[in-house]
């Protein structure tokens, strides 16, 4: 019997440490979802990953809402025929294909967003926080949700309406929603959001999302929607929230200016190398490729991959009428010369206010509103991004207001823009004229900040305006190709991703798009 | 009756006291020249007491009694007349019983030497008395002896993989010795025992499917993991060398791959202890045997982990009697072959080509430009000679070297083997190489009634990678760097210190790959320890408990540092410092019972637990900002950076087995494992994992003894089922809270939020599993040759399915689906001769297939979302890995075919599209007169070769040996990346192949009609997958040839010494234009495709020689 014992207790030594959660392990260096979305600080650092995509969506989209019109153009690079390069260059030409990774890009990062407000929304119901601090929360993630789902809908038309939480793969699985029900939807968040959220307390303000915001979004709405009188409502409303200009154009895009009283929405970057720091890196995508880029940037940067991108248009330069002031706040001058590999090499930053290019040189416009040098470090700065100004509220209110026909109070906000930007007023009434003078009062005043393509396409000139575009700019840009700005109706739209139709086969792809 | 008899005996004497006959009465009587039966028969007349005399006994005596005239008592008389005699006498129920004397015996003893066939002594060979059970082991020099008791004996004499012995009426006489002497011949396997798992069986009685190799015949080759000595021996098992990396870059696979994600390496079990970390670190020397468990039935027990097969590594113990020291070294060069690698254009060529791609920009394209310093590099191409050779300057001939001391002593009942190993391979690229000290020491403790075993297995290693774990291999990696600088720039700046840049105008940017091999400083160390104890106890005959604790212990090292000159962003001088820690523990108890019921009946069956959890702990931080590249360490950073994490999983199982056998011909195997894992969704922790095989020993059958030809034959079936729980992530069903960083008004903000979708249903990846197979041997098993065919089902097959972006997320772990495998293995092994000129041939064949069944919407995975880089699709109704793109369709030839022809990406506004005359023509597969990325690209090659297998051929005549090792592979189709997505860009960005100038200019000079034309916006669809990327990758390698001589040596303590040399990597025939046709196999990521060729670090080939040595 002794034999036995032992023979029991060797057994039973292994078999007494596993007890039955041998086999549940969590992780222990992070959280999983059960355990999360209790408290307060919780649900704040969930709104603050939702504002986190607002820089991956940004990131691509100067390709998709600003490179994609008259605006700009980009640095040939003949030699790099990659797709990193050729699918960028195809969605400024209007030539790209449903597997551009760029147009897929703005999808997905938008779609990021939306999915983080949703699981907000959804878990801030069954939360027992404070009424106060839920709705603050809960505005914010409606106002981010409205924000990503009206980039989308105006870019590639009826998305996929997803509101709920995804938590399993069929969950995933959506069919395309029609434009008039996420619009719906848009008009319901920002709605909500402008109910819940305070107008800004102080300026500068905090970054977040504001009643502001949401006003100023809804506005947006209601002016796509050709809802007119709504969007003046609104936007009579965003008046009262203490918003002004600053005095000089340029001020509003300045890193110590941040969140000002002129600042609407912006998307906030931090630049530095130390853990959570957000650079912010267009400004070198927005000049020339240069093995050495200090010239510019003040800093030892080649951006030989990242740059040539969003490079100002002659024809956009054209449009600034004399002594505008935002003209040279807008736009510089990068001199020298382009080697084989049509690489940069700067020789000086001039002015564009008469420029002529020194001898044997080349002066290229890059856009200088968000280059403020020098760069802290190489890995990008700290400038913001405006999504919305107090200058576009004031522009899209003189629009309302014209649009319904009372053109002669359109000239106060109109003018209020362009006194800033040193111009006379505006003196006509006809309100034809005034469309043509708001419209392009709003590419000069709103030039860079990926608004160009979709005020083209509430407008409905994106056909004309492009196709006419073209015809100049193939002439000017030998290396454009011949059916680059040939749009037709099909063009209005991004195709939506391949990979989302190849996989949803509930997604049907937009006309004329493989 | 012994027993019974004897407790008589002592009674009758006791008896005796009492009533005894009085053999005290004085008789007169006269014994003289009498015999003993005479004088015998006198005292009883004289006495009156009654004598019994056995006949047999007394007439046979010679024995003269010449007492003379006596008066004496009866008891002096007979012992007198006895006295002389090997009699005695007994009182038995009255009578004087004249009995043979009992013998004082003195023990006799059986000696000898067992040899193997060719008379070599077999040391430790077990020599068992039937009779008695008595054994021994004979000694180093085969010798035996064994102390007996006169009587005739049964002696049976066995050894591992040789035929037992058996020899009847051994007679032992007192006080002498009997030679018996043995000459044992090989059992090829069919007797002798093997490594199953949970415990060893005798291959006749395996009903699984079983593969063994013998690690002695491996040690020729230069190599520094055993998974190169194993290539090509195994049917079935497919072992490739995927990249040449010292000391890496191998694949194994099992009978196909089994899975899109989760791993595809089998399970490694080495003496028992599954294995949690790499098995690069394990030093071939330490390893005694390996065996390779293919079906359901043998894996079973290894459950969910044994989809993909398992390796049983069993490392060298030594046996009873074997005491000595073994040395072994050997010392070799390393090559890069040079026949295959990639001809690049000289100075001169690349040169020229610039100059005429600019002239064409010219001639037509309107608007072209040439910029200044394009015409100062290009237009005079007959300035340039061949220019700097990156190749030669960043590859080199390197040392690989290895020494191995075997201590091993056996004594009684322990045993003890240390083995020490240190290994030195210098990467055929500069600056990089792999060390590896390594220490075994396996210690057993056998108690003297063989009872209790106790044993402790320690290896501790440690490895130290120098630039061995930079990316060399793939896109971006730094081998591929090394065809695409250009010529013209020399890699040194008229100072003599590196330059940063080596493009020519025209290129995009390259960083000097020998600055970069240079001036990156990437130290890995990896120290290891693997261990295990075991305590086997049978507490009752047959019934043991055995247990085992094992553990793998490891810890890496990373210190990496790179001078700013050569950093993607120029001047940032990067370093990094990283640790993981890691370890596992495996803990085993079972009861196993062993017993033969009857004459034919016997059971051995197995019942346990395992439990298993492995834990990791890793941090990494980041230094930027150093001043200088002098100090290489993060007190130099001005800004650090980094983070630690954290992981684990567990696994806890339940095992039976019961192997039953009738007559040890009807052989019946169940066995079922039930194990749950924390790796799965919450809801389907557990799974069982059952098995049956049956396994019928034909040539054991009384009617198959006339068939005199045929020595052994089983027939075999199994069924099991079996999971695979290898994939990368701990807690992938679970959705875990990630990190995201926002900030406001410069204030960084910590924001957490979900990352990854949960899956509370994932479940094991499940394989099913029939094999159904013989083994036969022929003449005396002289050949021997085993057949198997496998049908395999794996279903839920796991996988990160790639889900719409429009639910926030891009993908889910998921189980996608179902793969079907089925194949045919075949395996012959051959004494083609056997005199004193040896010659035998090992051939391993498999046929190995495979189709996707099932998956989930939308019925097929993409590789990648980016056209130019989806070079497979998993697609239900085809084969794993098949390659998908464009069909070549040669080159627009002229005007009326770019008419007549579909072009790529045409619109209304652009009738010709991306197309022109010169370019790639692709075929239109849906007709709809446009070339476009998702409508007219289809599969366009399978890599799964026809069948692999390898050839083994071992000479010996007198004292020389030689080993030819061959391995091949057919059928299979290889997409060679590497030369058409980075060597034939035809933009001038990268050096291009020296036969791609041979490429179409104009009509009048189309080239050969391979390479397109250089027009700017024409070359896109060449960097998509099309058919001409698609080749055979066929082969044949001779992986090693060795030749041995074994020195004739007399003396006292060097008992053997060879020497050999050899080649492995001899040469490769294939017609593959790629550097390494073995690259069909997957390396460690299923994912990233089979047959694949995007570069990879070249294999060398390596001249070798080497010495080993026996003392005793």
């Amino acid at each position: 019997m002794k034999k036995i014992y032992i023979a029991i207790v060797l057994l039973t030594i292994g078999l007494s440490a596993c007890k039955k959660d041998f086999i549940e392990l969590n992780p222990e260096d992070s959280y999983t979802d059960g355990v999360f979305y209790k408290t307060e600080q919780q649900f704040r650092s969930a709104v603050v990953a939702a504002y986190a995509p607002l820089r991956d969506v940004l990131i691509n989209d100067y390709f998709t809402s600003e490179m994609h019109s008259d605006n700009t153009v980009y640095q040939p690079i003949p030699g790099n025929r990659g797709t990193a390069y050729v699918e960028r260059e195809n969605i400024s030409d209007f030539t790209n294909t449903s597997t551009n990774a760029y147009v897929s890009a703005t999808w997905q990062h938008s779609y990021t967003g939306i999915s983080r407000c949703n699981i907000i929304i959804e878990r801030l119901k069954g939360s027992d926080l404070d009424e106060a601090v839920k709705a603050n929360l809960d505005g914010q993630a409606k106002f981010l949700r409205a924000l990503n789902y009206f980039k989308l809908v105006r870019l590639y038309g009826g998305v996929p309406l997803s509101i709920a939480e995804v938590k399993t793969a069929e969950d995933a699985f959506k069919p395309r929603a029609t434009e008039a029900e996420v619009y719906a939807q848009i008009v319901a968040d920002a709605k909500d959001a402008m109910n819940e959220l305070a107008a800004p307390a102080k300026f500068p303000q905090t970054g977040e999302a504001t009643k502001g915001s949401a006003a100023m979004l809804l506005a947006n709405v209601y002016a796509v929607q050709k809802k007119w009188a709504e969007a003046e409502t609104v936007l009579n409303s965003l008046l009262t929230m203490g918003y002004d200009l600053n005095a000089n154009y340029g001020d509003a895009f300045l890193p110590t200016n941040k969140n000002g009283k002129e600042s609407i929405f912006e998307i906030q970057f931090l630049g530095g190398s130390i853990t959570g720091s957000t650079p912010n890196v267009l400004s070198f995508h927005f000049i020339p490729r240069s093995k050495d880029t200090r010239i510019l940037t003040g800093i030892a940067i080649d951006n030989t991959s990242t740059g040539g991108w969003n490079t100002p248009s002659s024809d956009l330069i054209a449009d600034f009428e004399p002594n505008d002031k935002r003209l040279d706040a807008s736009i510089g001058i990068a001199e020298g010369t382009y080697d084989a590999s049509s690489y940069f090499v700067y020789s000086a930053a001039k002015s564009i206010i008469n420029y002529v290019p020194a001898t044997g040189k080349i002066g290229v416009p890059y856009i200088k509103k968000y280059l403020h040098s020098p760069l802290v470090a190489t890995t990008g700065s700290s400038d913001d991004f405006p999504i919305y100004r107090f200058s576009d509220a004031l522009l899209l209110l003189a629009e309302a207001l014209n649009e319904q026909g009372k053109s002669a109070l359109a000239l106060a906000p109109l003018n209020r823009v362009r006194k800033r930007a040193g111009l006379a007023d505006i003196v006509t009434a006809d309100q034809t004229e005034l469309k043509t003078i708001i419209l392009h009062e709003r590419r000069v005043e709103l030039a860079f900040e990926n608004s160009r393509w979709t005020d083209l396409l509430r407008t409905g000139k994106a056909l004309n305006v492009i196709n006419a575009f073209g015809v100049k700019i193939r002439q000017q840009l030998p290396y454009l190709s011949s059916d680059a700005y040939v749009i037709d109706n099909h063009h209005l739209v991004f195709p939506i991703p391949q990979n989302e139709v190849g996989l949803n086969p509930k997604v049907i792809q937009n006309p004329g798009y493989f | 009756m012994l027993l019974i008899t004897q407790l008589t005996f002592i009674g009758v004497l006791l008896a005796g006291s009492v009533h005894s006959q009085n053999l005290d009465q004085v008789i007169h009587i006269n014994l003289d020249h009498s015999s003993v039966k005479t004088s015998l028969l006198g005292i009883q007349e004289k006495s009156g007491i009654k004598f019994v005399l056995p006949e047999k006994l007394l007439s046979g005596l010679k024995t003269e009694i010449t007492l003379g005239e006596q008066t004496k008592t009866v008891k002096y008389l007979i012992e007198k007349v006895l006295g002389g005699t090997n009699l005695e006498y007994k009182i038995v129920e009255g009578y004087v019983v004249i009995a043979q004397k009992p013998v004082p015996q003195q023990p006799g003893n059986i000696a000898g030497r067992i040899t193997d066939e060719k008379g070599g002594p077999l040391p430790g060979a077990t020599v068992k008395v039937m009779e008695t059970g008595q054994t021994v082991q004979s000694d180093p020099d085969g010798n035996y002896s064994i102390s007996l008791k006169p009587g005739n004996y049964s002696i049976e004499v066995s050894y591992i993989s040789f035929l037992a012995q058996k020899m009847n009426n051994v007679s032992v006489r007192e006080g002498k010795t009997t030679t018996l002497s043995f000459s044992m011949k090989p059992s090829d396997n069919q007797l002798s025992e093997v490594v199953v798992s949970y415990g060893k069986q005798r291959m006749k009685d395996v009903t699984g499917s079983i593969a063994t190799i013998d690690a002695s015949q491996l040690q020729d080759m230069p190599v520094g993991q055993f998974a190169q000595q194993l290539q090509g021996k195994v049917a079935g098992v497919q072992i490739a060398q995927t990249s040449g990396q010292p000391g890496r870059g191998m694949g194994f696979i099992i009978r196909g791959a089994a899975s899109f994600y989760s791993s595809n390496q089998p399970l490694f079990v080495i003496d028992g202890t599954p294995i949690t970390g790499s098995i690069n670190n394990i030093n071939p020397a330490e390893i005694e045997s390996f065996s390779f468990l293919k079906d359901a039935s043998a894996t079973a027990l290894y459950g969910s982990r044994a989809a993909n097969g398992v390796v049983l590594i069993t490392t060298k113990h030594a046996k009873p009697g074997d005491s000595k020291i073994d040395f072994s070294t050997y010392y070799g060069i390393q090559k890069i072959p040079t026949g295959k690698l990639p001809k690049m254009m000289t100075a001169r060529e690349f040169a020229t080509f610039m100059k005429e791609r600019g002239e064409d920009g010219l001639k037509y394209e309107p608007g072209y430009t040439i910029a200044a310093d394009y015409h100062a590099a290009y237009d005079h191409p007959e300035q340039y000679g061949d220019g700097t050779n990156w190749f030669d300057l960043l590859t080199r001939s390197a040392p690989i070297q290895s020494y191995d001391l075997t201590i091993q002593s056996a004594r009684g009942h322990s045993s003890s083997t240390v083995i020490a190993g240190y290994q030195e391979q210098q990467g055929v690229v500069i600056n990089n190489g792999t060390k590896l000290f390594s220490v075994r020491f396996n210690q057993d403790f056998t108690s003297a009634n063989n009872k209790l075993k106790v044993g402790f297995n320690l290896a501790p290693s440690y490895r130290m990678d120098h630039n061995n774990r930079l990316t060399s291999d793939g896109v971006g990696g730094y081998f591929e760097r090394f065809f695409e600088a250009s010529p013209l720039a020399s890699p040194y700046n008229p100072d003599g210190t590196y330059a940063r840049s080596v493009a020519s105008p025209g290129m995009v940017a390259y960083i000097n790959p020998l600055a970069t091999y240079m001036l990156t400083n990437d130290d890995y160390s990896t120290t290891r320890i693997l261990g295990n104890a075991y305590l086997n106890y049978e507490f009752l005959p047959g019934l043991s408990v055995k247990t085992n604790l094992g553990v793998d212990k490891g810890a890496e090292m990373r210190k990496y540092f790179q001078g700013g000159l050569v950093t993607g962003t120029q001047g940032q001088t990067t370093g990094t410092s990283s640790s993981v820690d890691n370890g596992s523990w495996t803990a085993e108890g079972n009861l196993a019972y062993t017993k033969t019921f009857g004459k034919d009946h016997s059971i051995d069956a197995l019942i346990g637990y395992s439990a298993q959890e492995f834990n990791t702990y890793s941090n990494n931080l980041t230094g930027l900002g150093f001043a200088s590249d002098d100090i290489e360490y993060l007190n130099a950073a001005t800004s650090i950076t980094g983070g630690s994490g954290a992981g684990s999983y567990s696994l806890l199982s339940a095992i039976a087995r019961i192997n039953y056998a009738y007559k040890g011909r009807y052989l019946l195997s169940a066995a079922v494992r039930r194990d749950g894992s924390s790796k799965f969704g919450i809801n389907k922790q557990w799974g069982s994992f059952p098995s049956l095989s049956a396994g019928w020993v034909v040539s054991d059958e009384a009617f198959m003894k006339n068939l005199k030809d045929i020595s052994f034959l089983k027939l075999r079936a199994s069924y099991g089922i079996t999971g695979n729980n290898f994939f990368a992530g701990n807690y992938d069903s679970q959705a875990t809270i990630g990190t995201y960083y926002y900030n406001f008004n410069n204030t960084i903000t910590q924001g957490q939020t979900i990352n990854r979708l949960p899956n509370q249903e994932l479940r094991w990846e499940r394989n099913k599993q029939l094999d159904l197979g013989f083994e036969i041997g022929l003449l005396n098993n002289r050949i021997t040759f085993t057949y198997d065919y496998y049908r395999k089902l794996t279903d839920g097959l796991i996988q990160q399915r790639a889900i719409p972006t429009s639910s926030g997320f891009s993908q889910i772990i998921f189980n996608v689906g179902e793969l079907k495998m089925w194949g045919h293995e075949f395996s012959v092994s051959s004494k083609n001769l056997t005199g004193s000129f040896k010659w035998n041939t090992n051939l391993s064949l498999s046929f190995d297939r495979n189709l996707i069944t099932n998956l989930v919407d939308p019925g097929y995975i993409r590789r990648n979302i980016t056209v130019s880089s989806d070079y497979f699709r998993q697609q239900v109704g085809h084969h794993l890995g098949e390659f998908y793109g464009f069909v070549f369709d040669g080159l627009y030839k002229d005007a009326a075919d770019l008419a007549n022809s579909a072009k790529y990406l045409s619109t209304p506004a652009k009738p010709n599209g991306s197309s022109d005359i010169g370019t790639i023509k692709v075929k239109d597969i849906n007709g709809d007169g446009v070339i476009d990325d998702v409508n007219d690209r289809t599969f366009i090659g399978d890599p799964t070769p026809t069948f692999t297998g390898g050839m083994v051929n071992n000479f010996k005549y007198k004292n020389f040996d030689l080993t030819i090792d061959m391995t091949f592979s057919v059928g299979g189709k290889i997409l060679n990346a590497a030369k058409w997505a980075y060597q034939t860009n035809m933009d001038g960005s990268r050096v291009l192949l020296a036969a791609a100038a041979d490429r179409w200019r104009s009509p009048e000079n189309p080239g050969s009609g391979i390479y397109p034309r250089t027009k700017s916006g024409t070359t896109g669809i060449g960097r998509s997958v099309n058919s001409q990327w698609i080749e055979n990758g066929s082969y044949l390698a001779a992986k090693n040839i060795s030749l041995g001589y074994t020195v004739p040596v007399k003396n006292l303590m060097l008992k053997n010494l060879r020497v050999f040399a050899s080649v492995q990597q001899a040469f490769v025939i294939t017609g593959y234009s790629g550097m390494n046709p073995e690259i069909n196999v997957g390396g460690s990521d299923p994912t990233l495709g089979v047959g694949i060729d995007e570069n990879a670090y070249p294999i060398p080939r390596t001249f070798s020689l080497g010495i080993s040595t026996t003392f005793r």
